[in-house]
Formats: C-alpha cells, structure tokens, sequence
C-alpha cells in the first residue's frame, strides 16, 4: 500500500545507475539551451514500467516565458513525461534539469544516486502541477486549499499567504467563493481553484496534465482562459492537451508524443500549417481540425 | 424489580462509570496503538510491515480474556521472577487491577484499530499524496496534513463500533475485581441471592448505555460528514 503513496520517493535509496553519456542530440540541446538559460531541460530521459517504454530517449528544452503543448494518441507517454519532471515518476535514465538543477538524483562518480526526499521537495515547490482529477483537498476550503502549501511547505506568514491566496483567487476568477468547500464548486471551478492551488506556491514552471479532460464540455472554456491568462502574464508552461485550438493559439511549441517518443516538436504554427508527418495528419484529421484557417 | 433496581441503582450507577472510564481510556490507547501499527502496516521498510503485521495477528487471536490474566496475573510476577529490577518497576503498574484491564483492552483492540485505520487511509485516492507531493510536502508532512485528517472520517464509524465492543468487553475485567458494572452486579447478587434480578439490571444498564453511545457516535458522524454543508 505504501508504495502507492510514497511513490518511493520519501528516502533516500541507495540504489545507482551508470550515468550515461550524452547522445548527439542532447548535447544539442545543452548546447542551445544554454545562452537563453532554459528552466526546463529533458536529455535522453527514458522511462520503462516493466519491460514497457513509456519514454525513451526524450530530448526537450522550454525557455523561460514558453508554453510547450504536448500532443499525442493516448499511452505515447505525455502524463510520464509531465510526472518525471516533478519526480511524481522516477525516471530510468538520462537527466531532467530544472533551472540548471538535476531532479531526483545526484550525480557521484559518474554515477546516478537517486537524492533525498528533501531535495526533490526543493525542486517541487517551483514546480506547480495540475491534475486531470483536479485533487484538491476535500477536508479544506478553497482557501484552506490555496494556504496549505504556502503555510506548511513554504513556511510563510499566515497572513502573507491569505493575502497571496486572494490574488490567485481573483486571477482565477473565484475570490467569492473562498469559503467553499471543493464538492460545492463545479468541475471547471475546482479546477481552476487547483491551477489557484498551484499558484499560490509561485512556481517558476507550471505543469498542467490534461487539465480539461474531465471537464463537461461548456466548462473547459472557464480553465482554458485562465490558462491563456498565465501564458499571456509569462508563467512558464508544459501542457499536455487534447484541445487543439488551445494548442494552436496559446502554444509557442507543439510536441508531438508518439510510442514513447517525440516525433516533432515545431513551433504551434508550423506544426497544424505543415505537417511534417503521415503520422501527424492522420492523428490531426481524427480530430477534424480545419488544418488551413488560423 | 423496581424496589430492588430502586435500593441498587447508585451502585449501578458508580459501576457504569467505572466501566466508561476503563473502555475510554483503552481506546485512547487502542486508536494510538492503531494509528502507529496502521502506518507501520503502509511502510516501506519491511521489517517494520513484518512487526505490526504479527502484532495484528498475534493481538486478534488472543481472547480479550485471556490476555487480561497474563497481564494482570502473569506479567508483574513474571518480571518479580526474574529480578530484573527496571523491567519489575516497568511493570509494577499492572498490579493496579484498573491499570492491567486498561493495558489488556487496549493492546486487544488496538489490532482492531490498525485494521480500521490502515483501511480508512487506503480509501483515500492516492492521488491525495501526489496533489500534496506536488507541492513539495514529504510524506509525513503530507500524511499528517491531508491524508490522516481525510481517513479520521472514514474510520470513526468502524471506531465508533469498536468502542461500544470494547465496553461491553470491560465486563470481563469483573474477574480480576475491578468494580465495573458486571463486579457490582455479582457483589449484589451473592448479597440477595436475587441472580435474575442482578444481572438482569446489569444488562439493562449495558442496554442503555450502548444505546446512547450509538446516538452520540451517529450523531458526531453526521457532524463530521455534514461540516462542510
């Protein structure tokens, strides 16, 4: 049962793997991320369940003040690579570094020694996520909700939090409702009190997984605009989507996931204007997206 | 029957005291047995699984009856034997029949409360962990913030429950005279000889309680469940 909560992550484990050179392609990816200062970078992260990739080899970089969309059929590994870069799932191999700093190991020896549960804490509390399932915290009000990381993680005064959990209120368009409890919001509010949640900790990178996909249709509208908010004020995104238009229109990059892999990762434009693959129009058709309008 | 529940009702009355206070107190320390066993029970770390596993196992099978004479009976003289003087001092409490009953109950149902709490804690989606991992707490912190709070509501009814069985089980620490209800009822009836009458008001006075406790446990679970209605 523990393993289903600890995620293995809460100790240290002395387990170690050989770190592995960099291929071509991530010293690429070095190479060009490092005159801008990227704050998120994937060298050659592979992640198997069992005998199942779920990533393999994955090379990504998102600047500081970019939305990156990750797209794909379902199971080509998305939700992995969002989960391995807050260390929610350990990855197997390659390196994921935030703002320069290694997530969930350490490197000695040329070895990778999985870190302590504290530094990984360190790295999450600039990394804010948003769930599918929105997962707030039933037992707590909204502003329970929003002043809980702040208060206990972030150790700041409670006023000091209030005042910050009023703010991401209003940006999210909910300050009326911080008394609520999350059953008594609808789908779209919970969800935006989540991506509230997230802000309150004022992380540097927001994740947000399939955030729309549990939502009634005329609801993903409400999360959606909030989203563009974020990305229009500078927030640094990933976002893995089934919503196209978002991807399209708020997106500075399109990652296309395939089979564990990235297949392209093209600017928004390009990737619905042109697209580089058989494979991509197909997946783009299913969708009935009117490719050529903008 | 009336005149005679009249003449004892104060006696009754003092053993139903002592019989709440005996129950109350080894629940206190059944739910914080089966707090720390339940958690013990989730751990990572095998050995600690292995422990709280036979604790369970071990504490289940044994008689709440039997398990009362080895502590009371069995334990402090056990430890005089030996002369081992800390353990001796450790253990001298026991001689205090109120003590030992409490130690007994409470070590009884703890196995009890370990199986209701670690399953109130699994109900909880583990998703729970992760929204507080995310936002960088450990897993202690997000234990005690966010996932123990949750369960507390799933497990106080099976709680509530457990607590009624205990009660009705600190009628056995009569045998080792401790002066709860069932001890007062056995001193009437050897005093009058009135064996039906005896104990018939001991279960009377069982009856009620037991029934009040269930109002007051049904009426806190819908204080719980309506808190934020």
């Amino acid at each position: 049962m523990r393993a289903e909560f600890s995620l293995g992550l809460s100790r240290e484990e002395r387990t170690s793997k050989p770190a592995a050179p960099l291929s071509a392609a991530a010293e690429q990816t070095v190479r060009n991320g490092r005159p801008s200062g990227p704050l998120l970078q994937l060298i050659d992260v592979s992640k198997y369940f069992g005998k199942t990739p779920a990533l393999s080899d994955v090379n990504l970089t998102v600047n500081r003040g970019e939305t990156v969309a990750i797209v794909g059929p379902s199971g080509s590994g998305k939700t992995t690579l969002l989960r391995c870069i807050n260390f929610l799932v350990a990855y197997d191999s390659g390196r994921i570094l935030v703002d320069g700093r290694l997530v969930g190991y350490r490197e000695q020896h040329g070895d990778m020694i999985r870190d302590t549960g504290q530094h990984v804490n360190d790295i999450r509390k600039r990394i804010g996520m948003v769930f599918q399932q929105f997962n707030l915290f039933p037992h707590r009000t909204v502003l329970g909700n929003l002043i809980e990381g702040p208060l206990y993680v972030l150790g700041i005064p409670r006023s000091e939090a209030v005042t910050r959990a009023r703010g991401a209120l209003e940006l999210v368009g909910l300050i009326d409702r911080f008394d609520a409890y999350p059953d008594q919001l609808s789908g779209g509010q919970q969800q935006r009190v989540a991506i509230a949640r997230a802000l309150c900790m004022e992380p540097e990178l927001m994740l947000f997984d399939e955030v729309t996909s549990a939502l009634d249709p005329e609801l993903v509208g409400e999360v959606l605009s909030v989203m563009r908010q974020l990305a229009r004020k500078g927030m640094t995104m990933v976002v893995v989507t089934h919503e196209m238009e978002f991807a399209r229109h708020v997106a500075d990059r399109v990652v296309f996931m395939e089979a564990s892999k990235i297949v392209t990762d093209q600017p928004a434009g390009d990737f619905f204007k042109r697209p580089s693959t058989p494979r991509i129009e197909a997946f783009l058709s299913r969708l009935s997206l009117p490719r050529n309008s903008d | 029957m009336i005149q005679f529940a009249k003449d004892y009702i104060l006696l009754y009355f003092e053993g139903t005291l002592v019989a709440l206070g005996v129950a109350t107190l080894s629940m206190v320390l059944s739910v914080a047995i089966g707090l720390v066993g339940a958690l013990g029970r989730m751990s990572g770390n095998r050995p600690v699984r292995s422990v709280t596993s036979g604790y369970v196992a071990f504490f289940r099978g044994i008689p709440p009856l039997v398990l009362l004479y080895v502590v009371y009976f069995g334990l402090p003289s056990w430890a005089q034997e030996l002369g081992i003087r800390p353990l001796a001092d450790f253990l001298a409490p026991l001689n205090n029949r109120i003590m030992s009953a409490v130690v007994a109950f409470g070590v009884n149902s703890g196995a009890y409360s370990t199986e209701i709490i670690r399953s109130a804690i699994a109900s909880i989606h583990p998703e729970q962990m992760e929204a507080a991992q995310s936002l960088g707490m450990s897993y202690w912190l997000a234990m005690r913030r966010i996932i123990v709070p949750q369960s507390a509501r799933v497990a106080f009814p099976p709680l509530g429950n457990e607590f009624i069985a205990v009660l009705k089980g600190t009628s056995l620490a009569s045998v080792i005279g401790v002066t709860e209800l069932m001890r007062d009822a056995q001193l009437v009836a050897a005093a009058t000889f009135r064996n039906l009458a005896a104990y018939t008001l001991a279960a009377v006075f069982y009856v009620v309680l037991v029934i009040i406790l269930q109002s007051v446990v049904g009426w806190l679970e819908r204080r719980l469940s309506l808190v934020h209605k």
